[in-house]
């Protein structure tokens, strides 16, 4: 079982992801460098956090049209189980991979913070072993991070199940005052219609250890292993 | 700006402003040869003639010609700086047409091993004679330094216009300027160059495309000063068939409906400055590109492509864009306030495939 994390100019959640997606769940893990334009035998490609490109002209405006995106694309067609975390969110917005795009914070603040994301959907290979309605405890750390679709677009999206995770209160409510950015519906996290991709606001590599003050994202990695197994891989 | 007429010549009103060093050139449309025993008009003449020299005075002003052009400011009106006329016409000839073909039988068409100067007296009443140097300095007409420095301008016009005309398909068959004194005394290229003053020639065919066509009856006339005027416009390089430099201007505005943050930060700020009308502010992105394209429409096309692919978010932002030969007087400017792109335009006709697909950028 082997997962790729993607290295693009101006990650910088590349290692913690490396480290965090090994020690959760004994896979190999290996770099993937944003010219490459041949991979082959991954299992699952993450996308991680930081400031692609430096986040000119839009976050993943630039980065999407990187070589790799192309065989990034591709994977997914064929099924291939895709995660982007915060900056990998926006920049598999950009690509079309996921529905929407990220508009400034609400409060104009990067925020770096704590928050609960209430599981709206434990069906995808992402979130596998979670309880439907589990509250997780995530960090997010953006200033991008306000999702926003049309409504008409939105709706279609909701109707489809697509919103796996949500911000949320500690107790599982999803109000406004649990929104930290302005997200329409709480959203923090989006899955394409078939299910293999998956983009979240929260840092899971942020939060996949004892020490770090919480270990919730653990599941994530863990759910994806899971998954492939009983795919029999 | 125009003040009240000096003179009244036979294709030109010269008028006074209220600057008294400088006067308005007013191209008209009538044409006269044959020391105006042949009069007529061609329509579009005043424009065709006055645009076109003030783009061949700019260039040669940018070589290092000093001439007399302000600015256009009109399509037929050029304001100039106001010069007392050296009472020479000066020609520059390489190849035999017209009066030297009469006086030395050379063939029309016939190569000059070298170009010839020729001065006339400006005098209608005696024919504008043909006169040497040394009538010239006898009559009192210019001096010795002012007929060398005419010599010399001549020949690096002469140069320089065979080289501009040249890539745009135009051959100098010959030409006449005049040259006039300003304030301080210093020798100016005035007048105008136009197919009323040039002898211009398709390179590929030799066709003729200047005055000759109005005087011999050819035909055509008007449609030779457009062609003219049309390749003097065009950019050199996309004479030479070279990628011409644009200046565009995309702005990327959020979609109507879509929050916006930071305009609404804004108007709290501006609110708090005692701003009480503002409404509504949106903050949008100006991106301004420079690029090279065969010709106007492919660089609209790119520009289209860019906002489409890169440049703007389909899903939160809409884009207009402007798109100007570099270094013309509209580009570089706001796509809103540029002609082309006002009441809508640019969204019908600039704003790519978006438009099309109603995200409508007019706002
Ligand atoms: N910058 C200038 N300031 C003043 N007069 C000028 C300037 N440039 C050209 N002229 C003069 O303005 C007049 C332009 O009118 P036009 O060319 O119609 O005259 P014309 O009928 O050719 O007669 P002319 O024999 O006087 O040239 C000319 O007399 C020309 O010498
Ligand atoms: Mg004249």
């Amino acid at each position: 079982m082997r997962f790729g994390v993607v290295v693009f100019p101006g990650s910088n959640c590349d290692a913690d992801c490396y480290h965090a997606i090994g020690a959760a769940t004994g896979a190999r893990v290996e770099y993937v460098w944003h010219r490459d334009t041949k991979i082959s035998g991954f299992d699952c490609l993450v996308l991680p956090g930081g400031f692609s490109y430096g986040d000119y002209l839009r976050t993943g405006a630039i980065a999407r049209f990187s070589p790799v995106m192309r065989e990034i694309a591709r994977f997914a067609a064929d099924g291939g189980l895709v995660l982007g975390i915060c900056n990998g969110f926006q920049i598999l917005q950009e690509a079309g991979l996921l529905p929407g795009a990220m508009r400034k914070n609400e409060s104009l603040t990067f925020r770096c913070q704590w928050t609960w994301v209430r599981v709206e959907d434990n069906r995808t290979p992402f979130t596998l072993l979670c309880e439907k309605g589990q509250v997780l405890r995530i960090p997010i750390a953006h200033y991008e991070g306000n999702f926003y679709l049309p409504p008409e677009e939105l709706a279609e999206v909701e109707g489809r199940g697509q919103v796996v995770m949500r911000y949320s209160t500690p107790a599982g409510e999803v109000v406004p005052e649990a929104n930290p950015n302005g997200s329409l519906g709480n959203t923090a996290a989006v899955r394409n219609a078939a299910g293999n991709v998956l983009g979240m606001m929260p840092h899971p590599e942020r939060a996949a250890e004892g020490v770090l003050g919480c270990e919730d994202g653990r599941l994530i990695f863990r759910s994806v292993v899971e998954y492939l197994r009983g795919s029999g891989r | 700006m125009k003040v009240s007429e000096l003179y009244r010549g036979k294709a030109k009103i010269v008028w006074a402003t209220e600057d008294p060093e400088r006067v308005v050139m007013e191209f008209t449309e009538a044409a006269t040869a044959f020391d105006g025993a042949k009069r007529g008009v061609i329509g579009g003449k005043g424009r065709c003639n006055a645009t076109m020299s003030a783009i061949l005075f700019r260039y040669l002003e940018g070589e290092g010609i000093p001439t007399h052009l302000v600015e256009q400011v009109a399509e037929n009106e050029l304001l100039c700086r106001r010069l007392r006329i050296v009472p020479l016409e000066v020609v520059v000839r390489n190849r035999a047409a017209g009066g030297i073909s009469r006086r030395l039988g050379i063939a029309e068409g016939t190569p000059l091993a070298r170009p010839v100067l020729e001065f006339s007296y400006k005098s209608d009443a005696l024919g504008d004679p043909m006169v040497n140097d040394d009538h010239a300095l006898a009559l009192g007409l210019a001096t010795p330094r002012e007929l060398a420095q005419m010599r010399e301008m001549a020949l690096a016009t002469n140069a320089l216009l065979r080289r501009f005309l040249g890539v745009r398909g135009l051959e100098l068959i010959d030409f006449k300027l005049e040259f006039g004194r300003d304030a301080a005394g210093q020798l100016v290229l005035g007048d105008e160059i136009s197919p009323d003053t040039c002898r211009l020639w398709d390179i590929g065919t030799g066709e003729k495309l200047d005055k000759d066509r109005f005087r011999r009856d050819l035909g055509g006339v008007e449609e030779a000063y457009e062609e003219v005027l049309r390749r003097v416009q065009a950019d050199a390089r996309a004479a030479a068939g070279e990628p011409v430099l644009f200046d565009g201007v995309v702005k990327v505005t959020l979609k109507e409906g879509v929050l916006d943050p930071q305009g609404r930060t804004i108007t709290g700020a501006l609110h708090s400055l005692g701003y009480r009308g503002v409404e509504e502010v949106r903050v949008g992105k100006l991106i301004e590109v420079r690029l090279r394209a065969a010709d106007h429409a492919e660089a609209r096309r790119q520009l289209g492509e860019m906002g489409q692919r890169l440049l703007a978010n389909p899903v939160l932002e809409d884009f207009a864009f402007t798109v100007e030969p570099h270094g013309s007087p509209t580009a570089r400017a706001d796509p809103a306030a540029a002609p082309g792109t006002e009441a809508g335009a640019a969204g019908a006709d600039e704003a790519g495939p978006q438009a099309e697909a109603g995200a409508g950028t007019e706002r």
